[in-house]
């Protein structure tokens, strides 16, 4: 085999041709079956693969549906652009003059299509032959295979029969849009329903202030609540470790502990030890009861 | 009761292809030459009288079946157990074994450029394939053949009977047929006559005559 063919193409023919390639990856069940569509389809020669241009167009079809395809089919089909490119680069690597080639770097290449073509053939005459042999009908029993009802008579329908049935169709009703109010959830409300659980109970999960409702709103207006009552030194928060418990203390246990002034109205992460500092009547122990679920 | 209506009993009871050699256990009055002659009469008797099944030979297994004129009639019906249309991976995976065995995967897969596990495991469960052996590589990869089944479901006699390379066209060779050599073409595949005779594995695997 002679000759490079990786001279530069005419650009507008390579252009061309390029664009009469996008064919669906799909269609092919393996990069062979792609390349041997580019090569045939174009009438090249096989003996004288134009390994740029060839290449270009692979890849050109590669990337349009190469996203769509299984991981491992798609490797497949890159294992050979892969190949194309290695062939490519060598053909291209400059050779000092006396120095030939074993091979060309397109031989082995062109073997495989070969093969591959001829294997195809034989799976044609193989599959004409097992057609052939499916006529021949032995013993074995016969169910009827299902067929499809037959619709008896034709049917016709008049054109006044259609606009008498038309007309029979109600009006569709009007559309009515209902809204649906949503109920506002005050922050006094939550302070009153602090309040009144705080008289009941020394201490309050936080959690179960909106009970049921997990709303946004309730949530919100629960913590503002909070914090007001906090502020206005009606209840204290406080939580014993990061990401736990929250609990509100009603300022009942303020007066018992009689140690106001020291209380903290703040929100913050403390640690058991750290309570027992502030608080005298308060153990760690208490504070570390088993969660009441909510 | 003529030697000719036991053997016709006999094939038209059976399922399966049988032998002269099978058909003669019938009777002690039958042996392998009274049986051939009694198939070819029975021939001559269903083509004269135009019957719609004939005696349909292949190899040295004889049955009675439908002639194929009467295929469109019997496709309406579902007749079990019929053999299957083969997809055309799996037609080409058989090509390739049918010429190269013993084969193994990793093989087969280099020729046809994608993974073929799932197309052997059909062709396994059609029995049109059967494992004949072992590679000597690494991990002793199973490798294999075509079996006696796969020459029925093509109505093939033999392997010798598989297309040799030089009759088939090969498209792409034709722009510079003078450069395509009959030795380029034939050193693509080793005929099946050439496998056999190397007394390879899968000449005593495939066609066995029925014992």
């Amino acid at each position: 085999m002679e000759g490079l063919s990786t001279a530069v193409p005419n650009r507008l023919s390579s252009q061309q041709s390029e664009d009469t390639f996008l064919v669906e990856l799909d269609r092919f069940s393996g990069p062979l079956e792609l390349l041997l569509h580019l090569i045939r389809s174009q009438d090249i020669d096989i003996f004288d693969i134009p390994i740029s241009q060839i290449t270009r167009q692979f890849q050109a079809v590669i990337e349009s549906g190469i996203e769509d395809l299984e991981l491992d089919r798609a490797g497949e089909f890159l294992e050979l652009a892969a190949t194309l490119i290695r062939i490519k680069a060598q053909l291209l690597l400059p050779r000092p003059d006396d120095v030939q080639w074993d091979e060309d770097p397109r031989a082995e290449l062109v073997r495989r299509l070969l093969e591959y073509e001829l294997f195809q053939e034989v799976a044609g005459v193989l599959g004409g032959a097992e057609a052939e042999r499916r006529r021949h009908f032995g013993k074995g029993y016969l169910a009827l295979r299902q067929q499809p009802e037959e619709v008896r008579g034709k049917l016709t329908t008049t054109l006044a029969e259609l606009i008498e049935v038309a007309g029979a169709i109600p009006e569709p009703d009007p559309v009515t849009t209902h809204v649906a109010p949503t109920r506002v959830v005050t922050v006094e409300e939550k302070m009153s329903a602090i309040r009144t659980h705080l008289n009941q109970t020394d201490r309050l999960l936080f959690s179960r202030l909106f009970g049921s409702w997990r709303d946004r709103e309730h949530v919100v207006a629960a913590l503002l609540a909070c914090l007001e009552l906090a502020r206005q030194q009606v209840l204290r928060i406080e939580q014993v470790k990061r990401f736990g418990f929250i609990w509100l203390f009603g300022d009942n246990d303020r007066k018992k502990s009689g140690s106001g002034s020291k209380t903290t109205n703040k929100v913050r992460p403390s640690d058991a030890s750290k309570l027992t500092d502030v608080h005298d009547t308060e153990t760690p122990s208490e504070l570390s009861l088993a969660p009441v679920d909510s | 009761m003529s030697p000719e209506q036991i053997v016709e009993a006999t094939l038209f009871a059976s399922q399966t292809p049988l032998t002269p050699r099978e058909i003669a256990r019938a009777d002690e009055s039958l042996d392998v030459g009274v049986v051939r002659t009694a198939l070819d009469g029975l021939r001559e008797r269903y083509e004269g009288d135009g019957r719609a099944f004939q005696v349909y030979q292949l190899g040295d297994g004889y049955q009675i079946l439908t002639r194929p004129e009467f295929a469109p009639y019997l496709e309406r019906f579902d007749s079990v157990p019929r053999p299957p249309s083969l997809s055309r991976a799996a037609l080409e995976t058989l090509a390739i074994i049918a010429y190269r065995q013993p084969l193994g995967r990793i093989e087969l897969e280099e020729i046809r450029g994608v993974a073929s596990a799932s197309v052997l495991r059909t062709l396994q469960d059609w029995e049109l394939i059967a494992v004949v052996g072992r590679g000597e590589g690494l991990g002793r990869p199973l490798l294999y053949g075509t079996t006696k089944h796969f020459l029925d479901h093509f109505a093939l006699q033999s392997l010798s009977d598989l297309p040799r390379a030089q009759d088939l066209p090969i498209s792409l060779a034709r722009t510079t047929a003078e450069e395509v050599t009959e030795s380029d073409i034939g050193s693509l595949v080793r005929s099946p006559e050439t496998s056999e005779a190397t007394g390879s594995m899968s000449g005593e695997e495939v066609e066995t005559e029925s014992p």
